[in-house]
């Protein structure tokens, strides 16, 4: 992958080498979440998954969200442990700042050797609420909305767990934290670190959704009641095709609101929010359907489609869910 | 060589804005009286004329060398945004039928009537028992010497009360399923031939019932082989393929209108609707929903220009499109409910919504209803089991 001119088939490329990886390229493989991920992420800082949106000073590959974004999807896909939309978002903060120690940070962050986990402060209350990748990060980006600035808390002694990680995803950790904010260091702006994480957090749903769509057609042209396969009742097959057509709607969006980022458009703020309703609206409502019609295996741990609902749902919570892009998008379009 | 796209959507809009007839209504393309009916006329061929429509076809008919299908959206496009009365798809259908499967002497004889905007074509396709499930039609075609004798009865005929010529599908082999359908060219005049237009919800009559009692047909008028007219239906002779890229303007035209019914409906407590909260979330997800099929249309309309298309990318493209269509009409239908005024403005904007509302429903059931749309994204998109 060169630096500059990445084109659908580089990413497709990058698609499939992680999915060899991740242990995805068999469509019937089942993944399960891997608690000991860490062990693995040097090999993928190697693949360059710490770095898509580091510019090429700082060891990166410049701004490639719309590869992020595929990548994001893969690691959806595979219900990888990594806090992927935060690392990346964070590291596209500091990488903004020109202090030595958010580059010492970074560049930790970028050889896969340091997790900088990512939220949204709330100054009043001295927390953040809900932060992707804490507890297990070594280091901490957090974004104040009130001022659009982001703060780098490097040392993990001036913040804590405050409230126990909410384990309905039981793929990534998340947590609220408790911060000693005069103890960060200030990156400046980072307005697209936020559009960045909200992004790819999208990207990691859409890849929920593709791989247990394909899944449940799998299932359906195999699964055998009254003599025929279930996939060729209209009653199942209708649904799936109109779920097939969603998804696609979904995955297009978020290609878009990568490219225009990638390009730094203006209009990049809104196609994010865009994106974000329209995932976030819908990637659970649509695999609780799948799981109603892959009946009562669906209804298994073992089965796992859970799994996917779980991510899916808590990849909405850490973007605000779809109201607070509905919220981001009313004000854009001055609808009052 | 380098085309200069822009250059030539400007030719196109300039060519709308000096000599396009507007269009009343979406749907709408009976002419109410014969001053109209020439007007349209004269659009057509005119349009025919400049190439702007056509463009693809053989150039010994009329195409032109050049032509890229880029083009036919560029046209679609402009006619859209121009609000100009559009080609009419059982035309170019027609005339691509006759392109791909006519005589000679049926080249010669009808291309040149539809490029001057003379011959208006129906089809002659539906039946009351045979719709969705097109080959249960039963209208049949006995041979009496080297003619023809056509009897039964056809349906859901756009343009029939209108069109000079019909395309018929008859069945000339009763044994037969697939294999029993042919294809005619047929002079709307014939005697045997009745046509009757119905009446819509819409309040207009753009379909009509067609009457056909010992219509006579003569070898002249087969159009391909007998027995071998279920070419034409499988054969995937939709022509300007790339006019599907211009559902894109229509659902950003539609949205922007439900915005601005929005911003003028007023709700009895005097506030505007557009101020409220659910009405606003309604607008945030339907706009995201808009983006959805906008950007499915130009995927579609990517892999139609590269020429790697998937059988399923119509069939996902139009369901997708017609469904949105369907959605917005229900909300604009809604706001509408929910305010006590509308302003003089608005009130324009509110009947176009009536009737947009009512006419979405042509679009799901048209053309194959969005269950066969889901039925063929299953089979050929999901590799799911025929149901």
């Amino acid at each position: 992958m060169t630096a500059t001119e990445t084109t659908d088939d580089d990413i497709r490329q990058l698609r499939s080498a992680l999915r060899g990886v991740l242990g995805t390229a068999d469509p019937d493989a089942v993944p399960v979440p891997d608690p000991d991920w860490r062990a693995g992420w040097p090999t993928l800082a190697e693949l360059g998954l710490t770095a898509f949106c580091v510019p090429e000073e700082k060891d990166g590959y410049g701004m490639q969200s719309a590869v992020a974004a595929g990548a994001a999807q893969e690691l959806g896909a595979a219900l990888h442990g990594s806090p992927f939309a935060g690392l990346t978002a964070a590291a596209h903060a500091l990488a903004g700042s020109d202090r030595p120690e958010a580059g010492e940070v970074l560049a930790r962050v970028v050889a896969g050797e340091t997790v900088c986990a990512f939220g949204v402060f709330d100054a009043a209350a001295g927390r953040a609420w809900i932060v992707d990748g804490v507890p297990g990060a070594e280091a901490l980006v957090l974004l104040d909305p009130a001022t659009g600035g982001a703060t780098l808390l490097a040392d993990s002694t001036t913040w804590s767990v405050d409230v126990p990680a909410d384990r309905f995803d039981v793929s990534r950790a998340s947590a609220a934290v408790v911060v000693d904010a005069s103890q960060g260091l200030a990156l400046g702006a980072a307005s697209v670190a936020l559009d960045l994480h909200r992004l790819l957090l999208a990207a990691d749903a859409v890849g929920c959704v593709q791989r247990m769509i394909d899944r449940t057609v799998t299932y359906a042209g195999q699964r055998i009641a009254f003599g025929k396969p279930i996939g060729g009742f209209q009653a199942v097959q209708h649904r799936l095709a109109d779920h097939a057509v969603r998804a696609r709607g979904m995955a297009l969006v978020v290609a878009e609101a990568a490219t225009l980022l990638d390009a730094g458009s203006d209009d990049a703020t809104r196609q994010v929010a865009i994106a974000a309703v329209s995932v976030h609206g819908n990637s659970v409502r649509i695999l609780h359907d799948l799981l109603q019609l892959t009946g009562g295996i669906g209804f298994t741990w073992e089965y796992g489609l859970h799994f996917y609902e779980r991510r899916a749902h808590h990849d909405a919570r850490l973007a605000g869910g779809s109201r607070a892009a509905v919220r981001s998008l009313v004000g854009i379009e001055g609808w009052s | 060589m380098a085309v200069d796209i822009d250059a030539y959507r400007a030719e196109v809009r300039a060519f709308i804005a000096e000599r396009g007839v507007p269009m009343s209504r979406e749907g709408v393309r009976v002419p109410v009286d014969t001053d109209e009916e020439r007007r349209f006329r004269d659009w057509l061929g005119a349009l025919y004329e400049s190439r702007y429509l056509g463009g693809g076809w053989p150039v010994e008919w009329g195409g032109r060398p050049d032509h890229l299908p880029m083009y036919d959206l560029i046209l679609m496009q402009e006619l859209i945004l121009g609000g100009a009365y559009r080609p009419l798809d059982q035309v170019m259908l027609a005339a691509h039928a006759i392109v791909e499967f006519g005589t000679q002497a049926q080249k010669q004889e009808y291309l040149p009537k539809i490029r001057s905007g003379e011959h208006v074509w129906c089809q002659l396709f539906s039946e009351p028992d045979a719709g969705s499930d097109l080959v249960a039609l039963r209208t049949k075609a006995v041979a009496d010497g080297d003619d023809f004798l056509v009897t039964g009865q056809k349906i859901w005929s756009t343009d029939a009360q209108w069109a000079d010529m019909g395309v018929l599908l008859a069945r000339t082999n009763p044994e037969e399923r697939h294999a029993g359908v042919t294809a005619f060219v047929v002079p709307m005049d014939l005697p045997g031939i009745e046509v009757r237009p119905i009446r819509e919800m819409t309040g207009l009559a753009e379909f009509c019932e067609v009457f056909l009692d010992e219509v006579r047909l003569g070898p002249e008028h087969v159009l391909g082989e007998v027995n071998g007219g279920w070419k034409l239906v499988t054969s995937g002779l939709a022509s300007e393929r790339a006019f599907v890229g211009a559902n894109s303007v229509q659902l950003e035209r539609l949205f922007d209108d439900l915005v601005a019914l929005a911003s003028t409906a007023r709700l009895p407590d005097g506030s505007l609707a557009v101020g409220h909260e659910d009405v606003q979330q309604q607008l945030a997800q339907a706009l995201a929903k808009v983006e959805e099929v906008k950007l499915i249309t130009r995927d579609t309309v990517d892999r139609i220009f590269r020429d790697e298309e998937h059988p399923s990318d119509g069939p996902v493209a139009k369901l997708a499109y017609t469904e949105m269509n369907v959605e917005l009409c229900e909300m604009a239908l809604e706001l509408i409910t929910s305010s006590v005024s509308i302003d003089e403005a608005g009130r324009e904007v509110a009947e176009r919504w009536h009737h947009n509302f009512l006419w979405s429903r042509a679009l799901t059931i048209s053309g194959g209803a969005s269950e066969i749309m889901r039925g063929l994204i299953g089979r050929q998109l999901l590799g799911l089991p025929r149901a």
